[in-house]
């Protein structure tokens, strides 16, 4: 029978080659719309190199401290003192690695200037973070623990500082009047990935920062990574139980706030979270909406069009129906039909968003970015043509379930 | 406000007979149908005239032209050559514009599938030809009720034609014809999807406004019995007259 | 004839009602997308109201600053003098973080007389105005004599002045922050400095005290327009030398409002071609429909021009239908746009939705008309001979 089906949604595809060119159109360039926005939500979101334990790790970003009595709040990533005195001890994270936010500083190279944005870490940031070396290695403990002026440099530092085809480990580059000499060249990261980005990585130690000062707040975040996806809620709980435990707090504050979050978490709850909320309910609500919202208009148009084809196929329904097909059965008909219809604008739209997302990354439009059309990308798109497909059908079928047989029948 | 007067004048006219009196005047007319491969001769050196007053038959199988000399007097379609006179007007050289204001005054259509308008109500159906002129909206709703009267409809004035039976819907399409009190009505096998009884009831209709208001009418017709109540009759076989 | 043409429309209102839902939600797409393009135009011809061309800014952070105001005020003092005895460096001063097109804001409430806004604020030397070139707009800017002055002199700008003043004279007034008096000396012209695109926001100007270079991370430097790339290696030289333990970062503020442009830009195009998207779709969809429904009433079309319609009136009469379904949308589009000046969402200015709305009317009255014109125009050549005979 679906067979029969597919047979007959091609030989209506073919019989007003317009409608079939609005209808595909329509299909396939919202999907395509759609694609490259999941593909993208999906880089954003998704575990990817070097952050490819994402899945296993909670991000410590900021502290929050209030004056509950004056009501005034201060929010701050935290200071390497926090980390080192307080997360560090926790029992269930396997490694924490702790890192200053980037900073930009300049450096120049026959008079080019080049921007470069400084990260200081410590030595398990590059246990957490799964880097892939072109040359060289990471500094270590022994590097941190002298304060040696060692840098790890991305590609394209390297390519801009010392040129192609040339090594670089060994060499200086030179940057706010100290030589640092370079001891690793990582692939590049896209700026996309905000809390381990950076060009050039430096030892904690080297930092002009004090890092010795006991604040509780400074510029370091903190990326706790568990033994096994399975230990997280268990990290998360440890997390919690040990703020209440941290004093003093900074002067003036009397309240401290902090969460071990999830990835994506981080960036809902300081968007539309609290501190007892995540913010990730809210952010899937509205990236759906938004969707839906999108999708709302082609679907219009999409009803529009099934209708005008429905009308104009209502001998062939008379004559079913006078046949003996029964009304839930041609809904049935349609619908499938429809569904196979919005698989095929599908399917262009899959070619289409190969292309588009070809371009946006040759294009180098995200830097360093590569957006992919993984299987998640599929998954959603896949479900977003049936909804798609059954949105558009059901209102038409339901409409041509109502033909009269005899009107059907002499209206063609 | 329209009466009809005019009407009556023209039926008093009727009986001087005289030549200047045509109503319908077709001279020499070819009409050919043209596709990619073939040319098919629709009319061949017809020549008719229909006098004012006049209620003519015409009759052949199917496929004789009869529907394209309706649709030639009707100002529908225009010959390939011969001329069409009406009201002694040349039409040929009407533009566009012109022949629709000419078919909006002087003709009446019938169709024997009464072509109405399934959106609309009956009144709003029968209204139509008037919303082509200038006339207000109280002289229009006035015009259709007294056609509508004159079919014996006034009591289906708010119906939809869906609601109607089919003598009902071609009485709504007669009083459609008639609201603009045309000199010509055309009718295209009125009662060809009727059964007789309500075949009857419309040929009497015609009958009636064709001898109380001296309206011309031209009807094409299958039925004999039909055609045999009219004043003249003439047959068409493959493009000719043959009668 | 539109009488005639609305009962047409009310007796199709099944089929009628998809077509203006269609319609309706395009209208709004569109009002949306007019209202940004409209806000970021009127935005785009405001007067920039400071010239930031050939001025540089550097951030520099961590420095281990003097403790004692003294020693700071000394140390900052050897920064400027060593900057500007650099040739090509024609003025230096110090500012807060929140310059122009930078990304930090800094915030504080005013009172006046009870009456709370949110202004930004500055904190700038007093040759800030003229390493800027600000047009002042009453009053005057700062001088020395204004330092140890009390109340607290300040320059306001021209939109703060309108939120708290409106029309009447600010110069000589005074306002609260934080229990602090503060006396209004002059009103400075708006500077758009959140990029050419965005609107200027309330804000004052406080005059740095030494206490306030503790806290400096930020040097506003004038360059001469013909400096070359060597130069901007030797000031960050001078830079590393003067401020110790920093890291230094030079940018220039062309490419800052760039960048800024670029943020305001980005989302806008990407806004524009989805909605192109989605109308050449809607656009694409209606002509389908209005075409498909002329073959649907050739019957009808034949019988009007039987009794008297021109095959101009016909393709009129559809044309008409087409924008008088679109009016019904508009109609009932406009009543949800005038609820976003009405209820002044987003803050906006009202003229802005008001423009918008009227741009969105035209723009999805040519759409339906284009849309409208090509069935039209077939309809007007149905023959209506072959159309009353195809039953």
């Amino acid at each position: 029978m679906l067979k029969n089906y597919f047979i007959i949604a091609i030989a209506v595809l073919k019989r007003r080659k317009f409608f079939t060119f609005i209808s595909l159109f329509g299909i396939s360039f919202t999907l395509t719309i759609l694609m490259v926005v999941t593909a993208f939500i999906n880089h954003v979101i998704s575990p990817d190199y070097p952050e490819i334990n994402r899945s296993k790790s909670l991000y410590v970003a900021f502290l929050r401290q209030e004056n509950t009595k004056e009501g005034w709040a201060n929010q701050s990533p935290g200071s390497y003192y926090y980390f080192d005195h307080y997360v560090n001890k926790m029992k269930t994270p396997d490694k924490v690695a702790i890192s200053t936010l980037f900073a930009a500083s300049n450096t120049y190279v026959n008079n080019k200037k080049i921007l470069v944005n400084l990260k200081y870490t410590n030595a398990d940031y590059w246990k957490v973070l799964e880097y892939h070396f072109s040359e060289g290695k990471a500094f270590g403990e022994r590097e941190i623990g002298n304060s040696e002026k060692v840098a790890v440099i991305s590609e394209q530092t390297k390519e801009q500082y010392f040129g192609k085809d040339v090594n670089a480990v060994g060499k200086y580059i030179e940057t706010d009047n100290i030589q640092y000499r370079v001891v690793g060249v990582v692939q590049n990261v896209p700026m996309t990935m905000p809390y381990i980005y950076a060009d050039m990585y430096l030892p904690y130690t080297v930092s002009k920062a004090g890092y010795q000062s006991t604040e509780l707040t400074g510029n370091y975040i903190g990326i706790l990574m568990a033994k096994s996806e399975s230990d997280v809620p268990k990290m998360a709980q440890e997390y919690e139980a040990l703020v209440p435990k941290v004093s003093p707090l900074n002067k003036g504050f009397d309240v401290l706030e902090t969460q071990a979050d999830p990835y994506l978490a981080t960036f809902t709850r300081q968007m539309m979270g609290s501190n007892n909320d995540s913010g990730v309910a809210s952010f899937v609500l509205i990236v759906s909406l938004l969707a839906l919202l999108f999708m709302l208009l082609p679907t219009l148009n999409l009803i529009n069009i099934n209708i005008s084809r429905i009308m104009e196929r209502s001998s062939e329904i008379g004559v079913r129906k006078a046949f003996g097909a029964s009304a839930s059965t041609l809904v049935y008909q349609f619908i499938v039909e429809n569904v196979i219809f919005t698989f095929i604008g599908g399917a262009i739209g899959v070619l289409l968003s190969y292309i588009a997302i070809s371009t946006i990354n040759s294009s180098n439009l995200i830097e360093h970015a590569q957006l992919k059309m993984d299987t998640n990308v599929l998954i959603i798109s896949f479900f977003a043509c049936l909804v798609f497909g059954l949105l558009s059908g059901v209102y038409p079928a339901w409409r041509m379930s109502k033909l009269h047989v005899v009107n059907a029948l002499k209206a063609s | 406000m329209i009466t009809y007067e005019t009407s009556e004048k023209l039926a008093s006219e009727k009986s001087l007979n005289s030549k200047t009196n045509t109503m319908i005047r077709l001279s020499n007319i070819h009409k050919v149908y043209r596709t990619d491969t073939i040319e098919t001769l629709a009319l061949n050196n017809i020549d008719l005239n229909v006098e004012k007053g006049a209620f003519l038959s015409i009759m052949g199988p199917s496929g004789c032209g009869k529907s394209t000399l309706l649709n030639l007097m009707g100002l529908l379609d225009a010959p390939n050559k011969g001329e069409v006179t009406i009201d002694n007007v040349q039409t040929i050289n009407l533009r566009d514009k012109e022949l629709a204001a000419f078919r909006n005054k002087k003709i009446g259509f019938i169709f024997q599938s009464y072509h109405l308008i399934n959106d609309l109500k009956v009144l709003d159906n029968v209204e139509l030809p008037l919303l082509y002129r200038k006339s207000s909206a109280k002289e229009r709703k006035q015009l259709a009720s007294e056609a509508l009267e004159k079919v014996g409809l006034s009591n289906r004035m708010k119906h939809f034609p869906t609601q109607l039976s089919g003598g009902q819907k071609q009485r709504v399409a007669i009083a459609r014809a008639i609201v603009g009190q045309p000199e010509i009505i055309l009718a295209d096998e009125p009662t060809g999807n009727l059964d007789s009884a309500m075949g009857n009831e419309i040929m009497d209709i015609l009958l009636h406004l064709n001898a109380d208001y001296g309206t011309t009418i031209v009807m094409v017709t299958h039925d004999e019995q039909m055609a045999r109540k009219t004043h003249k009759l003439i047959r068409l076989f493959d493009g000719s007259q043959v009668m | 004839m539109l009488t005639h043409l609305f009962k047409l429309i009310w007796n199709k209102k099944k089929q009628n009602f998809l077509m203006i839902t269609e319609m309706f939600v395009s209208f709004l797409v569109i009002f949306a997308v007019f209202s940004m393009l409209v806000y970021k135009y009127n935005n785009y011809k405001v007067p920039v109201g400071f010239d930031f061309k050939d001025v540089w800014v550097v951030n520099y952070n961590d420095a281990i600053k003097p403790v004692d105001a003294d020693s700071v005020a000394l140390y900052m003092n050897n920064i400027r003098q060593s900057l500007k005895s650099l040739p090509g460096v024609v003025d230096v001063s110090f500012a807060s973080g929140n310059v122009p097109f930078s990304f930090n804001t800094n915030n504080t409430e005013l009172n006046n007389n009870g009456k709370k806004y949110r202004s930004n604020i500055f904190t700038v030397e007093a040759n800030y105005a003229s390493l800027f070139k600000n047009k002042m707009i009453e009053g005057r800017w700062y001088d020395k004599s204004d330092i140890p002055a009390k109340p607290f002199p300040i320059v306001i700008n021209q939109t703060l002045k309108r939120e708290i003043f409106g029309n009447e004279n600010a110069l000589g007034k005074t306002i609260i922050q934080d229990k602090e008096k503060l006396k209004i000396i002059g009103v400075v012209a708006d500077m758009k400095d959140r990029g050419e695109y965005e609107t200027p926001e309330a804000g004052y100007f406080n005059l740095a005290d030494t206490g306030a270079y503790k806290w400096n991370s930020t040097i506003l430097v004038r360059v001469q327009p013909d400096v070359d790339a060597a130069f901007e290696a030797k000031l960050f030289k001078t830079l590393n030398n003067v401020i110790y333990n920093a890291n230094i970062e030079i940018e220039h503020f062309d490419d800052k409002e760039e960048r800024k442009n670029k943020i305001s830009l980005v989302p806008l195009i990407i806004l524009v071609v989805v909605a192109g998207f989605l109308i050449i779709n809607v656009a694409l969809g209606l002509f389908g429909v209005l075409w498909y429904n002329i073959s649907k009433r050739r019957g009808e079309i034949g019988l009007r021009r039987a009794i008297g319609a021109s095959g101009n009136m016909i393709a009129k009469q559809l044309i008409a239908e087409a924008l008088i379904l679109s009016t019904l949308s508009l109609l009932l589009g406009s009543f949800f746009a005038i609820q976003f000046p009405l209820m002044n969402v987003f803050d906006m200015p009202s003229q802005v939705y008001y423009t918008a709305m009227l741009l969105a009317i035209i723009f999805i009255y040519l759409l339906v008309l284009v849309c409208a014109l090509y069935p039209g125009k077939q309809a007007a050549a149905i023959m209506p001979a072959v159309a009353l005979h195809e039953d």
